[in-house]
């Protein structure tokens, strides 16, 4: 079957059966002219590179530099320029480069490469019958062949490559999700309090700027946001992101409520150091700094999504999305006077909840 | 042993009841409360007390002892308490309520200092160390540090302020003075948690408050800082803005099609 008898069937048939009358059909540009193979040369050249631009999106995800503190910043944030600042972008310009290009590939195709025509049709009403069916295979058929891939094969492989590449970017996050076992090391359940970071003894509690706290320093109603004082000085830093807490100074009398209620949690039973105490700054909803201190409520607020926990009642979430309470710290005092973590939260996890979290 | 006649028996007894009689009135004097009245007060507490017996006392009580169910006891609170809450205008409160918000002050600054010496000179307390409106400047930076760690929790990384539970919230850093900030970290007015002298010293205080000033002194490029308050706000805006303009780029494409 020639191509000029299928068009015929497709307007014959539109027009007697549909009611389609197409009243104006040429080539957009003749076909095998130089026009026609410059404009197919640059829609394959677009193509490719949309692959190409999809193929270094997961070469980044897979290989940019994004977790190798401290080699190229250090754990703590640094300003100016390296590889891992490059991470996000990265992915976000290649990924961005190979959706772009597709589109402006289709784009030209349909407005260079696709006949002209304008049709008219009146509506109709019902079904159509097997007849008529036949007819719309054909047709679009004819619209396959339009695309005109037989003739064009450079586009026939060219379309291969953002396929093969965008297929590759769409897996590379879940794939990339399966890979990596947080259990090895098992960092979900220690921090930096943990005796392990400090050659064995108990941490001691200091402030960012690496100075360790003395139990007077924190006046009644106050509060300071106390960093595990690890052996190898990083305790402030990004390596030991999980280990903040706040050391509250609670009012005598409400010191004293916490202390008979610490029995209802067992665990943080003995966790006092007199009349302060110490939770995780780490909210188990979602991970934010929950440092919202009301001193005059006992509350600590999270501010992301508005949880609210009662420092005299063992930290339980009274309001808002966080459902376990925030673990406590068990401090005491070393040999010459500073506030030390007796250990790792006496083992419970901070943070948001994971499946093998257990229930608190 | 000794004899003594009589008469210098009367003398001797006379002596001793003499004695006696001195040392009692002596130690009613130092310990009656009439003779704390009359312990000599500056002339600026002076000041400060006629002002509290006309505007404070109905509710903190003769003496600033307090009065059960209206307001607390202002004795130890110290100066730096007392000028926050009355430069900023939270006192004299009009009622108790979830927050005493910041209003158009009754005093004018001198007559807060003159309350504050009077509290302070009555029950003792935290000073402001600096005698000047402006603080001795600090390191920028620093205090951007220490912000971060211990303020942009409840004050928002550009001092805007932030909610808190049940209607209450941080209020906006943008009207507090020197003097107001340093008192606020002192002294912990209302929720908020106090930073004594061990925690930030008075050089870390001056390194946040020049911190707060210079944040306060920033312009917004633009000319639209909506309200600093981040990314909600910024996506809000972009959702309202850069939706209705890609609706019109939208009707804009199918007109010319």
């Amino acid at each position: 079957m020639s191509e000029k008898s299928r068009f015929e069937y497709v307007r014959e048939g539109a027009k007697t059966r549909d009611g389609v009358d197409i009243v104006y059909y040429e080539p957009n540009l003749p076909p095998g002219s130089k026009a026609e193979r410059r404009m197919v040369r640059l829609v394959a050249f677009m193509l490719l590179l949309s692959g190409l631009a999809a193929l270094i999106f997961v070469a980044a995800y897979i290989w940019w530099p994004f977790t190798d503190f401290p080699a190229t910043d250090g754990w703590e944030y640094k300003p100016g320029n390296s590889f891992m600042k490059g991470y996000t972008p990265i992915l976000g310009l290649s990924l961005g480069l190979a959706l772009f290009l597709i589109g402006f590939a289709v784009l030209i195709w349909g407005k260079k490469l696709m006949p002209h025509e304008i049709a008219l049709q009146d509506r109709h009403d019902g079904g159509s019958d097997p007849e008529e069916r036949k007819l719309t295979g054909n047709t679009l058929a004819f619209i396959g062949e339009e695309f005109g891939l037989g003739r064009r094969p450079l586009l026939k492989v060219a379309l291969l490559a953002p396929a093969a590449g965008l297929g590759a970017a769409a897996l590379a996050v879940p794939v990339g999700m399966l890979i990596k076992d947080p259990h090895n090391p098992d960092e979900l359940f220690r921090t930096g309090w943990s005796p392990e970071a400090n050659g064995g003894k108990m941490v001691r509690m200091m402030r960012e700027d690496m100075t360790p706290i003395r139990p007077e320093d924190v006046s009644i109603g106050g509060q300071i946001t106390a960093f595990p004082m690890t052996a190898d000085g990083l305790g402030a830093t990004n390596k030991y992101a999980d280990s903040p807490v706040l050391l509250i100074r609670l009012r005598p009398k409400d010191a004293e409520f916490l202390r008979s209620q610490l029995h209802h949690h067992p665990v943080n039973v003995g966790g006092m150091y007199g009349d302060l105490v110490a939770y995780s700054k780490i909210c188990t909803h979602a991970g934010c700094p929950a440092s919202l201190y009301e001193q005059q409520t006992n509350l600590l607020l999270c501010p992301c999504h508005q949880s609210q926990f009662k420092i005299t009642e063992n930290a339980r979430p009274v309001f808002g999305p966080a459902s376990r309470r925030l673990p406590m710290l068990p401090i005491e005092l070393d040999g010459e006077g500073y506030l030390v973590a007796r250990n790792d939260f006496n083992g419970v996890p901070v943070g948001p909840a994971f499946w093998e979290k257990p229930a608190a | 042993m000794l004899t003594r006649s009589p008469a210098a028996r009367k003398v001797t007894a006379a002596l001793r009841m003499l004695a006696a009689l001195v040392l009692a009135g002596g130690i009613y004097t130092l310990i009656s409360p009439s003779a704390q009245a009359t312990a000599p007060l500056s002339a600026a507490a002076q000041e400060g007390k006629a002002l509290y017996d006309t505007s404070c006392i109905s509710c903190h009580g003769n003496n600033a002892q307090g009065v059960e169910g209206r307001g607390p006891s202002l004795l130890g609170v110290g100066s730096a308490a007392v000028e926050f809450q009355v430069e900023t205008g939270r006192m004299p409160a009009a009622r108790q309520e979830a927050q005493i918000e910041r209003k158009q002050p009754l005093f004018d600054d001198a007559e807060a200092r003159q309350l504050g010496a009077y509290i302070q000179e009555l029950g003792g307390g935290p000073e402001i160390p600096f005698a000047g409106q402006t603080a001795p400047a600090g390191d920028i930076a620093n205090g951007g540090k220490l912000f971060r760690v211990n303020c942009s929790s409840c004050h928002a990384f550009s001092g805007g302020g932030g909610a808190l539970s049940s209607g209450k919230y941080a209020p906006t850093l943008e009207l507090s003075t020197d003097r107001q900030l340093y008192a606020a970290m002192l002294t912990g007015p209302q929720n908020m948690p106090v930073f004594g002298d061990n925690q930030l010293t008075p050089e870390e205080k001056y390194d946040i408050i020049s911190y707060v000033q210079n944040l306060k002194s920033d312009v917004d490029p633009g000319g639209w800082g909506l309200g600093r308050f981040g990314p909600v706000t910024e996506g809000l805006a972009i959702f309202l803005f850069g939706m209705v303009a890609l609706a019109f780029a939208a009707l804009w494409i199918a007109g010319k099609s």
